[in-house]
């Protein structure tokens, strides 16, 4: 499973770093980003779920594989 | 005037003159002693907003809880909402915890509320806009949020007004203590007693409202126990209720009082509520004070705060800071120098504006923002529809006060009485 963030659409509420800060950061450009691009647990999978459920902006996006 | 005109007698904070108008004290605060020691009440006060925002944004020095969950205490038990997530500090399970209800609360499940936001507003104003009159906090701001939150918990109807009266004890009982505490706690137990049976059988058939997910939701296989179910439903009844029905009532009263030519503004595009919230979250939130326990010794302005001391985080201060905000003692709809916008957790925005503190920031944001913001405008845009030419009934107002800021005794005004016409 791959998840991405889709710029345009982030307005950098940061939900996704609170809750899931092994998977997604804040970069040095201020911006939302991937820690993890593609997930492989069933942990990571659960939390980039959680975190598309949580983000307010509908910005995360996941893929499988 | 010499250097003692600039001391702070930490009595202060306990005076009534503080309770209904902070704001001098705020500034004393932030121009002489941004980092204050309060030896009286065993303390330290932070004032100015950035270093407010730093505090709220770094989770390793700053924790919401002294005592960590998994430790050997008692949580919760003397608390009116008896053991609940915001006990639990910066731990894995409240960031559980959390995860549970926060994405209810934002994008698509916050849209789904809303024709039931909708449909409570309206049939409230039905009620109580008659007359020509109405006054707002007792007949619908008081009522409004409390309803939302018991229809989206899936909660009978014909119960609501056992809702609204437990509720209205609970908050007195955290606001004022003494008897009242007494009192909430009684409504408490009352309301446990009665949520018991209705959580066991979700339980057996859940269902899609937030009392079943809340229920059924699962951490390494394991749910929450009965007593932190209840405890997370009697905090968002008073949560979610108490401050947005205050912020209601908030936004009202500086439209009617405070700037009552920036009201023509809002009369003639609805849309500026938005404006209204953000400006009233900013110049008088309805929550002041948040606090936290450093976890080991901070150096800040000079000083070295010890390890373990209790940290009062002024975002009522922070909120006003002239080292941020233009003219902050101005409410001002029409702001440049603020993100008026939705908020965020992170305090950052693509507009690169300072957002105003009133929600917190970081770890432990509101979790209802969205939903407190989306009520508050909703309401307030269907009283402009429902009462033509709104006035105060009287010509001046005592204001806005709190029974205790420290305690995180929530603003607003007593009561406030609208003219209109039919």
């Amino acid at each position: 499973m791959k998840v991405t963030i889709d710029l345009d659409k982030c307005i950098m509420a940061g939900e996704c770093v609170y809750n899931h800060p092994w998977l997604f950061e804040f970069n040095d450009d201020n911006q939302a980003s991937v820690k993890v691009a593609v997930l492989t647990t069933d942990e990571q999978q659960l939390g980039a779920r959680q975190a598309r459920e949580v983000c307010p902006s509908g910005a995360i996006r996941l893929a499988d594989d | 005037m010499g250097a003692l005109a600039n001391e702070i007698d930490p009595r202060e904070f306990d005076s009534p003159g503080y309770q209904k108008d902070p704001f001098p004290l705020y500034k004393r605060l932030r121009d002489h002693h941004p980092l204050f020691r309060d030896r009286f009440h065993n303390r330290w006060m932070i004032s100015r907003y950035e270093d407010v925002n730093a505090a709220f944004q770094d989770n390793e020095s700053f924790d919401r809880a002294l005592y960590r969950v998994d430790g050997p205490y008692e949580f919760g038990s003397s608390h009116v909402f008896g053991p609940n997530i915001l006990e639990y500090g910066n731990s894995e399970r409240h960031r559980w915890l959390r995860n549970i209800i926060a994405g209810q609360f934002v994008g698509q499940g916050l849209v789904s509320f809303i024709p039931f936001i909708e449909k409570i507003a309206g049939e409230l104003l039905e009620e109580c806009t008659g007359d020509g009159e109405v006054e707002l906090v007792g007949r619908f701001s008081n009522q409004f949020p409390i309803r939302v939150i018991s229809n989206i918990l899936g909660l009978p109807r014909a119960d609501e007004e056992r809702f609204v009266g437990w509720y209205q004890a609970l908050i007195a009982g955290l606001g004022f203590g003494g008897e009242h505490l007494a009192r909430g706690i009684a409504a408490r137990n009352e309301m446990w007693k009665y949520l018991e049976p209705i959580i066991q059988e979700r339980l057996r058939d859940p269902g899609e409202d937030l009392l079943s997910k809340i229920a059924m939701a699962e951490l390494d296989g394991k749910r929450m126990s009965m007593e932190e179910v209840k405890g997370f439903i009697a905090l968002l009844l008073a949560a979610g209720g108490d401050t947005t029905d205050k912020a209601i009532a908030n936004m009202w009263f500086h439209m009617l009082y405070t700037r009552p030519d920036q009201f023509e503004d809002v009369k003639k595009d609805p849309s500026l509520w938005e404006n209204v919230f953000a400006e009233m979250m900013r110049y008088d939130a309805v929550v002041h004070v948040q606090s936290r326990y450093t976890t080991h010794e901070v150096e800040m302005h000079g000083r070295v705060i010890p390890e373990r001391s209790l940290i009062i985080l002024l975002l009522g201060s922070g909120n006003r800071d002239e080292r941020v905000f233009a003219n902050p003692d101005t409410f001002d709809i029409h702001r440049t120098d603020m993100h008026m916008g939705r908020e965020n957790r992170s305090a950052r925005y693509k507009d690169k504006l300072p957002g105003h503190l009133g929600f917190g920031v970081g770890q432990h944001f509101c979790m209802g923002y969205a939903m407190a913001r989306q009520e508050a405008v909703i309401a307030c845009a269907r009283m402009m529809e429902m009462m033509k030419n709104p006035r105060p009934k009287f010509a001046t107002h005592d204001g806005i006060s709190s029974p205790n800021i420290d305690s995180g005794g929530f603003r607003s005004p007593q009561e406030l009485w609208i003219e209109f016409d039919r």
